[in-house]
């Protein structure tokens, strides 16, 4: 009688076998590509590693780089990471509010609104950020204006991503229907009512995404505030010390580590946030 | 007795389009007046105008007293236009509610944002609102987890918690699946009995029929019938009247 086991006791149905044919072979894929990721990872790091590697015949040999002299400087880079972060958080939130305004002077029908907020995003566009970053650090101080180094790579890193970031929030606020606002209309809001308390809400719910993207990708061109000498984040640390005792590639492979950590923390609590608002969504 | 909404020589334009051809129509107290027509014949934009959602052209409104003439600007208009939305509830065909509110603050946000009311006694509304309309049980619940008659039925309660003088319907039931339009039709038939005065814009004959005290017939951006739901739908005058019952006779075989 007990020719069955006990799991095919219950006969699955040919949905179940194709969503669990499917899950399969999604693990299955998922599988391969981390082990994939694994080796490319063994062969950076045995480049770097100064060691020999046999297979077969043939000899492969690592670059050999100075541990000690890295050891001796990590707790020195690793101080930038603060100011990156720093600098980083800061501007991100300079960055919100601009971008927000010039969402919003984006949709205004008041023509010299209009034009302040496509004026502003064209100048940023249309000029390099390298530039941006030392007309506040080198320009401005011509004119008698000095500000401290980590305002003045704020100022530039937060009117440059603020520019970017408006076609996120535009996205964002036309993201929401018209329906919404004729019905907080209809129970009599006004439009600052409105759009404080049934636009705003919603349109940042779904800009904190793609928000998120930007942080991330700030966290690394705030590297390029190193450039002046008046930051001393991360990218500053290891080029002054790797030039300083001619060990660039080793300062610069710490730094590097530092940037991808970081990414790799941001984007993990990038995507646990977003699959958190997709949940709230459904 | 006077009437609550009284509507003079309204028309509308869009652009060069003329929609809406010198409206007169007056409404009383506790009246249930149900608005069909072709789409396209104005009645959707009609209803808009009442609480200017869409802005008449010409003409003018007067609800409970308070008279807005249309096509007008400034600070006196807006402050007239926002007394008239006070006294108007809409019921929408697409529900629209706020998805980032619970169902009891959606319902409570009106009274609390707009009136000033105290939290607790908006509260005590809603939830009285709610359970009029079945869905005390739900009010912790986020819109996205309700039904399509579900939402419009909270809908109904977050209109009716402003306590207005008139609820207008934007073809509630529209938007719905067959089987959860009675529920939406039944609360809107309590409301009716209640004494509420109602403009509702709808497809649903039979709820015309049962429920209104007068039927309107739109075409063209003209109202070309006003009568009893019996005489209306027993000997129509017009023949796009005719037309329009014979269409929805068959469409309901």
């Amino acid at each position: 009688m007990n020719i069955f086991s006990k799991k095919q006791d219950v006969p699955k149905s040919q949905a179940e076998l194709i969503y669990q044919a499917q899950a399969n072979k999604e693990r299955h894929f998922r599988t391969n590509v981390g082990i994939s990721w694994f080796i490319l990872l063994f062969i950076l790091v045995f480049t770097f590693s100064g060691q020999d590697l046999t297979i077969g015949s043939k000899t492969f040999s690592g670059i050999k780089i100075d541990t000690v002299f890295m050891a001796n400087n990590l707790s020195f880079i690793a101080g930038g990471l603060a100011e990156t972060i720093k600098i980083s958080i800061m501007s991100i939130a300079l960055a919100m509010m601009l971008a927000l305004l010039a969402a919003l002077g984006r949709l205004s029908t008041f023509p010299p609104i209009y034009a302040l907020s496509t004026f502003y995003v064209s100048l940023i566009r249309g000029t390099p950020l390298y530039l941006q970053i030392f007309f506040f650090f080198l320009a401005l101080p011509q004119l008698g204006i000095r500000l401290p180094g980590i305002i003045a790579g704020v100022l530039a890193l937060g009117l440059n991503y603020g520019a970017y970031m408006s076609e996120i929030f535009r996205a964002a606020l036309s993201s929401v229907g018209k329906g919404q606002r004729e019905a907080a209309i209809a129970i009599g809001m006004t439009p600052a009512q409105t759009m404080r308390r049934i636009v705003l809400p919603q349109a940042l719910r779904f800009a904190i995404p793609p928000t998120g993207n930007e942080f991330i990708a700030m966290t690394k061109d705030s590297a390029l505030v190193s450039a002046t000498g008046f930051v001393h984040e991360l990218m500053w640390r290891s080029v002054k010390v790797g030039r300083a005792q001619f060990h660039t590639l080793e300062a610069l492979i710490m730094a590097a580590i530092f940037y991808w950590g970081m990414t790799l923390i941001l984007s993990y609590v990038q995507n646990r946030i977003e699959a958190r608002l997709s949940k709230g969504d459904r | 007795m006077v009437p609550v909404i009284k509507i003079s020589n309204l028309d509308k334009y869009f652009g060069r389009l003329h929609v809406l051809k010198d409206i007169r129509l007056d409404v009383m107290p506790r009246e249930v007046v149900c608005l069909i027509g072709r789409s396209g014949s104005g009645k959707s934009t009609l209803l808009r105008c009442i609480n200017f959602l869409e802005e008449p052209s010409h003409g003018s409104i007067e609800v409970d007293g308070i008279k807005v003439e249309g096509g007008e600007k400034g600070k006196l208009h807006r402050q007239l236009v926002h007394d008239v939305r006070l006294k108007t509830g809409m019921v929408f065909q697409e529900f629209n509610l706020f998805p980032h509110m619970s169902v009891l603050e959606n319902v409570i946000e009106g009274p609390v944002i707009v009136k000033g009311m105290d939290r607790q006694k908006a509260v005590e509304l809603a939830q009285q609102n709610l359970d009029n309309v079945g869905l005390l049980f739900k009010k912790d619940e986020y819109p996205n987890r309700l039904s399509g008659g579900q939402k419009q039925r909270v809908a109904i309660a977050r209109a009716l918690t402003m306590e207005p003088k008139v609820m207008l319907f934007d073809e509630p039931t529209s938007a719905l699946d067959p089987e959860l339009i009675g529920e939406v039709l039944n609360v809107m038939k309590k409301l009716a009995y209640e004494g509420m005065t109602m403009i509702v814009v709808t497809h649903e004959m039979g709820f015309a029929r049962e429920v209104a005290d007068r039927v309107l017939v739109m075409a063209d951006g003209e109202l070309i019938e006003d009568s009893k739901p019996a005489d209306l739908f027993g000997s129509p005058k017009d023949p796009r009247t005719k037309a329009l019952i014979e269409r929805y006779r068959s469409g309901e075989q």
